[in-house]
């Protein structure tokens, strides 16, 4: 027999190392020969999109387009340390290094443009579209390029943000060990096959708190891919360790989901700014995937009366669990 | 050793084989074709997808002798030099790439879906792919990037197949 069910997951999680670990993400910003902003960052582009949303965060401190940045990464000989690409930390870490080094190259080309532009204060000067103007007055204006034509050196300046933890204490457990949290509800629906004991996800829904949509389609990619991945762990994926040996060492024993497996998700993103992100953002690659495992295994419980508390549900298990019941 | 020819992206190619070598190798290791892609060397991933006379194949699974006289299309051979095929187009649109390592195979996969079901249900598409792995997307998008191809393909798009 084939019974329905559905299920509610809800969870949070602390981005960054945490635990008053020098989470630290290093950036520099110049501005290029040609009027370009270069960007010079150690952040690992693996496919998550750190390249995207980093560029953009640069595009939007400077008010130019994603055009005029030049994005240099990942090479240890020409860029700063901004640690790892992991926690779910570039977005928020690196995001804000990049964010306060743009500011201090704004403000750089704030106190070039007063000197060239024989001003008497910073006061009432915009930057933007590649130019340095007073605001009460556009045609005192210098552009990017011949602000970069007229350096004697280069204009570049190297900034770092440390995300704001405390070590837990070992007695009470009290502290702040992780900033910012993200918070995240998933709800699906599961068909328990009550004879071979297969559970097939039919539909699910994901509310992920992001702080900052700055890139909603990579936002959508990272909560599909987390949620493939939960699915796996909550069905699927088993390593079978055995004294140290991993047993399904092959795709044919180690089962992950494939396009068949997979249900559409709707994505409910929801943009309640951290004061403490850049432009509000925080990170969502792993929040993504916290509550989905939780509420398939709610699912199976609506739709068939078993709670189970070892995952992976693979068949045997489930069909184990249902006859203990009966 | 060996020396067998086959017709690679259109191209008439010889090289030399010796008899383990799979169709993999050959592409790589002897024609520097390295957008194929190996995985798990076993059949499983659909990393090393590469259609062989129209149908996909896992190229860890063919031995290099058994590619002689056949028509090979890698993902090198969907572009032209100045456009990319309009699956590879829909692809980037849609946000359906992220390490990418999947990928040439995914669009080898849908081309040959898309050749034989030129308006497929997203059901079709899921069954089409289902032989490609994929551990970023969740493949969500690769579905949605496969429906805009049809889309581009149907409306006389500029395939170059």
């Amino acid at each position: 027999m084939k019974k329905r069910g559905i299920g509610i997951g809800c969870g949070f999680y602390g981005t960054g190392y945490g635990n008053g670990f020098p989470d630290v993400s290093r950036a520099r910003a110049k501005l290029e020969t040609d009027g370009k902003i270069g960007i010079y960052v150690g952040a690992t582009e693996v496919g998550q999109g750190a390249k995207t949303v980093l560029q953009q965060i640069a595009a939007e401190a400077m008010g130019v387009s994603i055009e005029d940045i030049k994005f240099y990464c990942e090479s240890t000989e020409n860029t700063p340390d901004a640690g790892t690409a992991a926690a779910s930390r570039q977005t928020y870490n690196t995001g804000n290094a990049i964010k306060k080094a743009c500011e201090a190259l704004k403000e750089g080309l704030i106190y070039i443009a007063i000197d060239k532009l024989l001003l008497n204060s910073a006061v009432g000067i915009r930057v933007e579209n590649k130019k340095v103007y007073l605001e009460s007055y556009p045609q005192s204006a210098i552009s990017f390029e011949d602000i970069a034509k007229a350096l004697t050196e280069p204009l570049c300046f190297e900034e770092s943000f440390t995300a704001g933890t405390t070590k837990m204490e070992e007695e009470s457990g009290q502290g702040a060990p992780y900033w910012p949290y993200t918070f995240s509800v998933y709800g699906v629906e599961v068909e328990v096959d009550t004879q071979t004991g297969f559970v097939e996800v039919l539909k699910a829904v994901c509310a992920q708190d992001v702080g900052r949509a700055i890139n909603p389609q990579l936002l959508e990619g990272q909560i599909d891919g987390g949620f493939s991945m939960a699915l796996g762990y909550a069905l699927m994926e088993d390593l079978r360790l055995t004294n140290g040996e991993i047993r399904n060492n092959r795709f044919s024993s180690y089962i992950i989901p494939t396009a068949l497996d997979m249900p559409e998700v709707k994505k409910i993103i929801v943009e309640d700014p951290e004061v403490t992100g850049p432009y509000g953002a925080k990170g969502v690659g792993e929040p993504v995937m916290v509550a989905a495992a939780p509420a398939i295994l709610n699912a199976i419980y609506n739709a068939v009366g078993v709670r189970m508390r070892e995952i992976p549900v693979t068949p045997d298990r489930l069909l184990e669990a249902l006859m203990e019941k009966e | 050793m060996k020396e067998i020819s086959l017709r690679v992206n259109g191209e008439e190619r010889s090289a030399e084989i010796h008899e383990e070598m799979r169709l993999l190798d050959l592409l790589r290791d002897a024609l520097h074709l390295t957008g194929t892609k190996e995985g798990c060397g076993e059949g499983e991933c659909g990393a090393c997808t590469v259609i062989m006379e129209g149908k996909t194949v896992n190229s860890c699974m063919v031995m290099a002798f058994q590619a002689e006289g056949k028509e090979i299309i890698t993902i090198e051979g969907m572009a032209t030099k100045d456009k990319l095929h309009p699956i590879q187009r829909a692809f980037l649109e849609k946000g359906a790439v992220q390490c990418g390592f999947c990928i040439p195979g995914m669009v080898l996969s849908a081309k040959v879906l898309l050749d034989e079901n030129p308006i497929p249900t997203r059901d079709e598409i899921r069954e089409g792919i289902s032989g490609n792995l994929c551990r970023c997307t969740g493949y969500n998008k690769i579905v949605d990037a496969i429906e805009t191809a049809a889309g581009y393909l149907n409306t006389g798009g500029d395939s170059n197949a």
